[in-house]
């Protein structure tokens, strides 16, 4: 039976992103929202929305019950879980298969096997893939000293369960692991339900470069180029560009490699992302862990290669071959996204919910906007402060990277702090615009900001 | 405008913003807060808030009333904040009447087993622990409670039928002393 209407079990951009989607394929949607959401801009342009629960995410968003019981009394053939909330709970991908709701994403067992980062690394280093010099679980403190001064110092002390950049502690010498190891420990079992932790070296001078993955259900695998996302703040990505620049073309290849080798092996069925960490200093890279999902920076990709990776998404759901082969695959120019906040920068990028009183997104060519928001929406405080993708596109790098400035210059909102102003002054940069940052660039150059 | 009067009455978006976190993480559905001509009122489920800044319990639409609603008011500066209003799919509220809502989506039964006679009529009296129906989530049934006091007056789903949460399932004329 083919996919005549999908539940959208998100809210923000992703969800109107999915809605458009479906509307393009003839697809009827229908947003579960939460009571906060009942007026937003997805549940406007969805052709329904159902409301599932009170504003708090665990009592709506995060209820599997809630969504399945709205996919079925919808009637929906579909469920779209877009990131975050519970696109990488193996729960809502099993118990859509229970209830026969095609979940638009990988089976539950890849969900799960890469949900676990320390048995991900494990599984990908069977198909001889390189995963960063680390640890198997360390089970004591005392392990932990042993496996933290044979791997050599600074290391990373990581909870198995993580994900996205969460419950990473660093530990430069011996005398600052037990009380990360404590509190790392605790935070895990806290987040994450498991406290389980590993220790990874810590590469100081390193790239984020991750590979978009498309599988469908007859096992073809293709990579849709790679991007660069090494502009990060707290583990949290802040802009991203396709492909990935300033690196030597026959690593390109290689990561491109490793990661369709990876989900070719574990038949990967979807979109997906394999993130790598390539160190500058001597040149190797690295497996970091995959994303079982559509990711927040999909867009850079999209613009570049002109693949509706949320459309392919829905047909590979619907049983479809993938539309493209590997060699239908072509690169065309440079994509860069910014990723606006509802965050203060001002104020150590404290969180500013409230009323959008301007809302004046940029326009022209090149120009691409992925947002929910509009003038007099409120911004809820009770979820992700994203606002608003900001993509450009240009012939290449330096034409991309000057239409995001004036885009941003030319981007008005009130009401609400944003943190357009500090994008504005990263793209500004002399070692952004030359390509010679790390991860801990943004970090660096926080404390030169002035507002 | 003195620096001590400016404490309160310049109350920023952002510090009624963290108010209403606050409620939001509470068991309290209603808060006013009044310091000389200054008044903040906020209330959520079901409480409507009139011009007097008092409760008021049966005089608006469920699917609006179940949302937050914020109003503040000096006499130096009047600033309304109020969220737009959910579009109503239950019928309106009757005067003096009040709602019993979905408490989760699902699929709403009016009896216990197919063929049964239904929990309750219009006419039968309940108090807040009655019965009202079942919502099936998952194959799970769970007990709808009345919550309110009084008569049925109108029943406003029918067996068998997708409810959202906060959607208005009966109308009932609450008890008066």
């Amino acid at each position: 039976m083919s996919i005549a209407r999908v539940l959208v079990a998100n809210r923000g951009e992703i969800a109107l992103r999915v809605i458009k989607a479906c509307r393009e394929l003839g697809i009827e949607s229908v947003i579960a929202v939460s009571e906060a959401d009942r007026e937003s801009l997805p549940a406007r342009t969805a052709d329904r929305a159902v409301c599932i629960g009170p504003p708090r995410s665990s009592e709506s968003y995060l209820k599997v019950e809630a969504i399945i019981a709205a996919a079925l009394g919808t009637k929906s053939d579909a469920v779209h879980p877009g990131y975050g909330f519970l696109a990488e709970k193996p729960e809502l991908a099993e118990a859509c298969e229970k209830h026969g709701v095609k979940f638009i994403g990988p089976k539950p067992d890849s969900i799960r096997q890469m949900g676990n980062k320390l048995a991900a690394r494990a599984l990908v280093s069977e198909y001889r893939i390189p995963v960063v010099p680390g640890s198997p679980n360390v089970g004591s403190l005392k392990e932990g000293f042993a496996l933290a001064e044979s791997i050599g110092f600074p290391v990373l002390l990581k909870a198995a369960a993580g994900g996205g950049g969460r419950g990473i502690k660093i530990v430069t010498e011996a005398s600052e692991l037990q009380r990360a190891f404590e509190m790392a420990t605790a935070e895990a079992k806290a987040a994450f339900g498991d406290a389980t932790l590993y220790i990874e070296r810590y590469l100081p001078n390193a790239r984020h470069i991750e590979v978009q993955i498309l599988g469908d259900q007859s096992g073809n695998v293709i990579h849709v180029g790679e991007r660069d996302c090494s502009l990060q703040r707290r583990y949290q990505k802040v802009v991203e560009e396709a492909l990935a620049y300033s690196i030597p073309e026959q690593v390109r290849k290689k990561i491109r490699t490793a990661a369709v080798t990876a989900a070719k092996n574990i038949r990967y069925e979807n979109a997906g992302t394999i993130e790598f960490i390539l160190d500058q200093e001597s040149g190797k890279f690295y497996f970091l862990e995959m994303n079982t999902r559509i990711q927040v920076e999909h867009p850079v990709t999209e613009m570049i290669t002109g693949v509706d990776l949320v459309q392919e998404q829905i047909s590979i759901a619907n049983g479809q071959r993938l539309s493209y082969k590997q060699s239908d695959i072509r690169f065309s120019g440079h994509a860069i996204e910014c990723r606006i906040t509802a965050e203060s920068p001002r104020d150590g990028f404290r969180p500013s919910p409230g009323v959008i009183t301007e809302w004046h997104p940029p326009e022209g060519e090149g120009i691409r906007v992925d947002s929910h928001c509009f003038e007099g929406y409120f911004v809820p405080p009770f979820y992700d402060s994203l606002l608003a993708k900001l993509i450009t596109h240009g012939a290449d790098r330096h034409e991309a990277m000057k239409r995001m400035g004036e885009a941003l210059e030319s981007f008005r909102v009130n009401g609400i702090a944003t943190t357009i102003p500090f994008l504005g002054f990263l793209l500004h940069q002399q070692d952004y615009i030359s390509g010679k940052v790390n991860t801990r660039w943004v970090e660096r150059k926080l404390e030169q900001f002035v507002p | 405008m003195s620096e001590k009067d400016k404490a309160i009455t310049q109350l920023t978006f952002d510090e009624v913003l963290q108010i209403l976190n606050l409620i939001e993480k509470l068991d309290y559905d209603f808060l006013q807060l009044e310091a000389g001509d200054f008044k903040l009122s906020i209330g959520k489920r079901g409480f409507h808030i009139d011009d007097d800044g008092g409760p008021q319990t049966g005089t608006v639409a469920p699917a609006a009333s179940s949302r937050q609603q914020v109003r503040a008011t000096t006499s130096a500066a009047r600033t309304t904040v109020q969220q737009p209003r959910a579009e109503t799919k239950a019928p309106a509220v009757k005067e003096g009447t009040v709602p019993i809502v979905a408490p989760m989506v699902g699929t709403f039964y009016t009896a216990p087993e197919p063929g049964a006679p239904p929990f309750i009529k219009a006419g039968d009296s309940v108090d807040a622990n009655t019965t009202v129906g079942l919502i099936e989530v998952m194959k799970v049934f769970n007990a709808v409670s009345s919550k309110a006091t009084g008569v049925i007056l109108e029943i406003c789903v029918q067996n068998g039928q997708f409810v959202e949460y906060g959607q208005t399932l009966f109308l009932v004329k609450p008890e008066t002393n």
